[in-house]
């Protein structure tokens, strides 16, 4: 509960930060949102740290392959900086370059879920009767 | 680490702003807008500073 104060009182100053900054000098506000952005995402990352320990536990007691869940979090976390980075790109204006991001980030997600398709297929096959 | 980085960005770009107010009034165009090169700079150094230590926490977070 503690934390989630801290964090609407982060944007909350940062709004109003751009807001005060904004006529004086505009290129000084979009820092400013980068920086309460970043600033907010560093809060947060204790907590998701403290998520995927629980998850590892969860995977370690059924059995699965540590190899796919590593792949799992990764993915999740391009998907995060992802998404931070196109908010950026947005701000500034730049919304095609935003998309552009947004490709990439879903050709790499794409290119490291391959060997997780690969295992389903090869699951699949030896479960088919020969 | 915290709401101080804001309140630091901030400070700078006002206090840029009326440096540069002060120096055009008095009739230093060059150094005016010297001055809002460097403060411009600094916020640049200060944001990119977040940027790769956010990039390094994920690499932590996210390696195992």
């Amino acid at each position: 509960m503690d934390i989630i104060i801290k964090i609407v009182a982060i944007g909350l100053i940062t709004c109003l930060a751009t807001l005060f900054v904004k006529p004086v000098r505009s290129d000084f506000a979009i820092f400013i949102a980068i920086a309460g952005g970043l600033v907010i995402l560093f809060l947060i990352l204790g907590y998701v740290s403290e998520i995927f320990d629980v998850f590892k536990n969860i995977i370690a007691a059924t059995g699965v392959s540590s190899q796919l869940y590593k792949i799992l979090i990764k993915i999740i976390g391009i998907g995060y900086l992802v998404e931070f980075a196109i908010g950026i790109c947005n701000d500034t204006g730049n919304s095609s370059l935003g998309d552009k991001i947004l490709l990439g980030g879903k050709i790499v997600v794409m290119v490291m879920a391959l060997p997780i398709v690969t295992n389903i297929l090869q699951i699949i096959i030896g479960l088919l009767p020969s | 680490m915290g709401v101080e980085v804001i309140i630091k960005i901030a400070a700078i770009g006002l206090l840029t702003a009326i440096i540069g107010q002060i120096l055009k009034q008095t009739g230093r165009e060059e150094i005016s807008t010297i001055a809002s090169l460097a403060g411009l700079i600094l916020v640049i150094i200060m944001v990119l500073n977040l940027i790769g230590e956010l990039f390094a926490t994920f690499n932590n977070l996210f390696k195992f």
